[in-house]
């Protein structure tokens, strides 16, 4: 009897939901007591009205576990998960993030603006409408609420308020922002607006999807892809639209002496001042005309889908980015020369403006060649079984969004952000994008072979990035023995030497463990990770320098002719080295995953036996894995070197390897994209967590986003095909057959 | 002369010796089944013909020419085609992407030979973008062969195709590999399933703990007392 009660599986869960609400009510807030009262924190935690807070949540978390089922139907209906993510979104940018960098704000989140902004006399009467009242919250709900009705109930009025709603909401809170930041008139980097906006127009869309639906079923995703499909690379011609409008109209081009100038400001700066002739017109008028021209037969090109035009719209983008980029470069040339605010060369004190007017045609001219490149009728059936297994890019990105065209529009605009972002960004961030995102972005393309494409786990992936390191060390002369005249190398040149050594190094960490899988071979692994750290740090007949490491690695630089590169301190220039090199080992990356190779790797993955059956060799297919993993790692390893300068075998610790297989979960193994994306994502994250949460928190908020990702979307942020598959239940319904799943992936080593 | 001879085969699993001796051989043409009982070494017999197992003494010859120690994918292209034990397919590839993968060899599938595996197997054509995972264990065995085939075999090795299978099922399976052999395959069958696959084949072995013990035609076999009792279940007449 007594068992029964305790053992039920209600009570246990209703403790268990209690308990946990319990310890979060104690975390929150101050932990420490005072000198006289030890207990201080805790009695704060009890008898303030936050545990009721806490309590209530527990409760409902109870409840929605002991209901999942009968839950689970609504939540599954079509719209909820992008409504859910919208209000999450705004929920975030209300509570976590920055909506001011202005110490006069409090500690700049949505709350203390809003109360300080409410009581502020001069701001614009929209802004202070937004932060006064709780109108922030109120609308939040209320777009929520409404848009989670009509999405449940299938009304369509409702969600056509809803969608509205959203986009004024989106609209309304951005602005409040700006009017805010424009107000105080301080430099500013916080994100909230935008973030809000962000989470608005998804609330937004996923109510126009139900007021819009065809059928009673409203799909997000059907109705976006519907949105993508109507004229192709239209997408890219709105953003083109709106990125170069704020451009020419409103953004900075040049701002000396924290001066922000627009186009005209700027124009009527450089007047009489000697600029060249087209830079001046450009300024005056020639960029607004190329524009205009760029976006209209953009435009035509895309409404009509007329090849020709396309090829027109391309073109003069092209044209125009080129003499954007003259003008940019003639005006801050000058502008140094003359000793403007202590430029000392070419491209200093642009502002936004001038990036984004590139971003503008770059996306529009990405448009044009969209349209220009449209297949016939018949490529819009891209699931047409002529291609072989396998062959067709394995992520899922471009197949969820399967208007034809749509994963080149992705393509564009993620090139666009990645080419003309970054000399806009801080110089924070530029350090971060470059020693942080790109050069793990690559790692993981690299581990994203051997343990995305052949399924073989590797824990020591980062000891090729040492070997990388070290060979470029050796090369260009830091270490202890030097290299014979000859070979004494540029970095860049190293990049063929690293990448040899790694291959001969992957293939003597594969040779060993080739009958190894799974757990095993992981733990092999990580010992050779280790045993590469460990060899350099105890320096054996001082070839590695030991724990000192090799400095002086000298930047890297290209002298042929009359083209001179040379790379100094700037991050940016490190940043497009990086990704050129990202960019070549992505396009050599996609042609292997559809080779014969690739699709050989795909079968040892799925079942080694059923692979050797059908004549792969089994030794050379794994052994090439790990090699050309391996090489990508080294030329990682090179790029780094070259970059810091100085390398010790501290920055090649068993933590990095773990971190980018992490990455490689998390962005989706097996898919060169997800990789890509999960390495970008969870470096950006943490850095990004720095300003918006207290120090402490920062990792555990990082570990929430994981786990929330693992329980909410298994296969990762742009899962491959096959895993996708995997983690829908087909292995749950297979396994009971005999070998339907493949040994030794994971548990299944040892089943 | 036979497509395949097998001259006095020992293989070891480092101090277990399961094959001790083993000798025999497959004409061009015929369909040959081996039996014995769990552990006689069956599929020992099969893997090291396919290039999965290197024996350490004796000689496999294969038109002629000496094979033994050569690795599967080479002997592939020689036209070896093994179907292993236990239906392995690849379970997150879909049918039509099993089949290509079993012409690995060639630069593209062949178009035809692939029609005419789905004409053997009208199942597959309808589940041809199912998940190989997802199949029935019969659908399995029958893309397993199938993959084997678009290899373009000239021997065939298949290992225990009727395991776990309903009877109606064998005996498709078995009408499929009566087929295949009259499309000039030689099929070297591996069985638990005495009767149906004596009466399918041509000649006959009985293995037992790695030694031949009986040959004969299919027919001699199974009127066999030994055979009879071991495999059939019936008590020797005496
Ligand atoms: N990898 C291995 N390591 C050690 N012993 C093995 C290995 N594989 C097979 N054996 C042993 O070799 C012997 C022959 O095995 P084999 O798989 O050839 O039997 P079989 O005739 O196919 O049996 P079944 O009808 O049960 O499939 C058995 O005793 C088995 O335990
Ligand atoms: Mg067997």
């Amino acid at each position: 009897m007594k068992t029964g009660f305790f053992s039920s599986p209600h009570v246990k869960r209703l403790a268990g939901c209690m308990a946990l609400a319990f310890v979060l009510a104690l975390m929150i807030g101050n932990q420490e007591g005072s000198q006289d009262d030890y207990g201080l924190a805790f009695r704060q935690a009890i008898f303030s009205p936050r545990i009721i807070l806490f309590i209530a949540i527990g409760l409902l978390v109870f409840a929605a576990m002991t209901f999942w089922p009968y839950i689970t139907p609504y939540l599954l209906r079509p719209g909820v998960r992008p409504l859910a993510v919208g209000g999450i979104t705004v929920l975030v940018s209300q509570t976590l993030l920055k909506w001011s960098d202005d110490g006069r704000t409090g500690n700049g989140k949505f709350n203390s603006v809003a109360s300080k902004a409410a009581n502020t006399d001069g701001l614009a009467p929209m802004a202070k409408l937004f932060f006064s009242n709780y109108l922030g919250w109120i609308l939040l709900l209320v777009t929520f609420g409404l848009g989670a009705a009509a999405i449940l109930l299938s009304l369509r009025a409702l969600a056509w308020v809803a969608a509205v709603l959203g986009v004024v909401g989106g609209i309304w809170a951005y602005t409040s922002q700006a009017a805010v930041r424009d107000f105080l008139g301080t430099p500013d980097h916080s994100t909230g607006g935008g973030v809000a906006l962000i989470g608005y127009l998804t609330l937004a869309a996923a109510a126009l999807a139900t007021a819009l639906a065809t059928g009673d079923i409203a799909d997000t995703r059907a109705f976006v892809n519907r949105l993508l499909a109507w004229r192709p690379g239209m997408p890219l011609v709105v953003l083109g639209l709106i990125v170069g409008v704020i451009a020419f109209v409103q953004a900075t081009w040049f701002s000396p002496q924290g001066s922000n100038q627009t186009l005209t400001d700027t124009k009527n700066f450089f007047q009489g001042n000697g600029l060249a002739n087209l830079a001046y017109q450009y300024l005056a008028w020639l960029g607004y005309v190329l524009f205009i021209a760029t976006l209209l037969t953009a435009a035509a090109a895309s409404y009509l889908r007329h090849k020709i035009l396309g090829w027109v719209a391309a073109g003069l983008g092209t044209v125009a980015l080129l003499l954007s980029l003259i003008t940019m470069y003639d005006m801050t040339d000058l502008a140094a020369a003359a000793g403007v605010d202590g430029a000392t060369g070419p491209w200093q004190n642009l502002g936004s403006g001038a990036w984004m007017a590139c971003a503008a045609f770059f996306v529009l001219a990405g448009a044009g060649l969209v349209v220009a490149t449209l297949g016939g009728r018949d490529e819009q059936d891209e699931s047409a079984p002529a291609e072989a297994p396998a062959a067709r890019s394995s992520d899922t990105l471009s197949r969820g969004f399967s208007a034809p065209g749509s994963s080149k529009v992705f393509l564009f605009v993620i090139l666009a952000t990645a080419l003309f972002y970054p000399p806009t960004a801080t110089g924070f961030w530029q350090k971060v994008l470059v020693s942080e995102i790109g050069i793990y972005v690559l790692l993981a393309i690299g581990l994203n072979v051997v343990v995305g494409w052949a399924g073989l786990l590797d824990l020591g992936f980062i000891a090729f990035y040492a070997i990388g390191s070290y060979t470029t060390a050796y090369l260009t002369g830091a270490l202890p023995y030097k290299p014979p005249s000859f070979l004494h190398l540029s970095p860049l040149l190293a990049i063929p030497f690293a990448i040899a050594i790694c291959l001969l190094a992957g293939v003597a960490l594969g040779a060993p463990t080739l009958r190894l899988r799974g757990d095993y071979l992981a733990i092999v692994t990580l010992g050779f990770g280790e045993i590469i750290r460990i060899t350099a740090n105890n320096n054996p007949g001082n070839i590695t320098n030991g724990p000192k490491g090799a400095f002086g690695i000298p930047h890297p630089r290209i002298e042929l002719g009359p083209i001179k590169f040379v790379w100094g301190q700037n991050n940016l220039q490190y940043w497009y080295l990086l990704l050129v090199l990202i960019v070549i080992v992505v396009l050599l990356f996609r042609r292997l995953e559809a080779s014969r190779l690739g699709r050989a790797w795909a079968a040892i993955r799925e079942d080694e036996v059923a692979a050797q059956a059908t004549g792969i060799n089994t030794t050379r297919v794994k052994l090439l894995a790990f090699a050309i993993g391996a090489s990508t790692s080294g030329v990682a390893g090179v790029f780094f070197a070259s970059q810091i300068g100085y390398i010790n075998p501290e920055n090649f610790v068993l933590n990095n390897s773990i971190l980018v297989v992490a990455y490689v979960v998390f962005g989706g193994m097996g898919s060169l994209p997800g990789a890509m994306a999960g390495a970008a994502v969870l470096t950006w994250l943490p850095e990004f967590l720095k300003d918006q949460v207290p120090a402490e928190d920062r990792q555990m908020w990082i570990g929430a986003v994981v786990l929330l990702m693992m329980i909410f979307r298994p296969a990762g942020l742009i899962p491959a095909k096959r895993r996708a598959a995997e983690l829908r239940g087909l292995n749950r319904s297979s396994s009971a057959e005999v070998g339907a799943v493949p040994e030794g992936e994971g548990m299944g080593a040892r089943a | 002369m036979s497509l395949l001879e097998v001259d006095g085969i020992e293989v070891r699993y480092g101090a277990i010796k399961a094959l001790k001796g083993v000798s025999f051989e497959v004409n061009e043409g015929e369909i040959v089944a081996l039996l014995g009982a769990n552990g006689a070494g069956k599929t020992t017999t099969q893997k090291t013909v396919s290039g999965m197992l290197r024996p350490s003494l004796g000689e496999i010859r294969y038109d002629g020419k000496r094979i033994d120690g050569t690795p599967a994918h080479e002997l592939i292209s020689l036209g070896i085609c093994h179907v292993p034990e236990g239906r392995h397919v690849f379970p997150r590839m879909t049918v039509n992407e099993n089949l290509e993968m079993g012409a690995f060899r060639f630069k593209r599938p062949d178009d035809k030979l692939q029609a005419h595996v789905l004409d053997l197997f009208p199942r597959l054509r309808e589940r041809i973008k199912q998940q190989a995972g997802t199949l029935s264990g019969g659908e399995q065995q029958m893309l397993a062969i199938g993959r084997a085939l678009m290899g373009k075999p000239r021997l065939l090795l298949l290992d225990e195709p009727s395991m776990g299978l309903a009877p109606l099922i064998v005996k498709q399976i078995f009408d499929i590999v009566r087929e295949i052999n009259n499309d000039g395959v030689t099929v070297l069958l591996v069985e638990q399933n005495a009767s149906q696959a004596l009466a399918l084949a041509n000649r006959g072995y009985v293995l037992e703990t790695g030694e031949i013990v009986l040959t004969g035609t299919g027919r001699e076999l199974l009127a066999d007392d030994r055979v009879r009792a071991a495999y059939l279940g019936e008590e020797i007449a005496s």
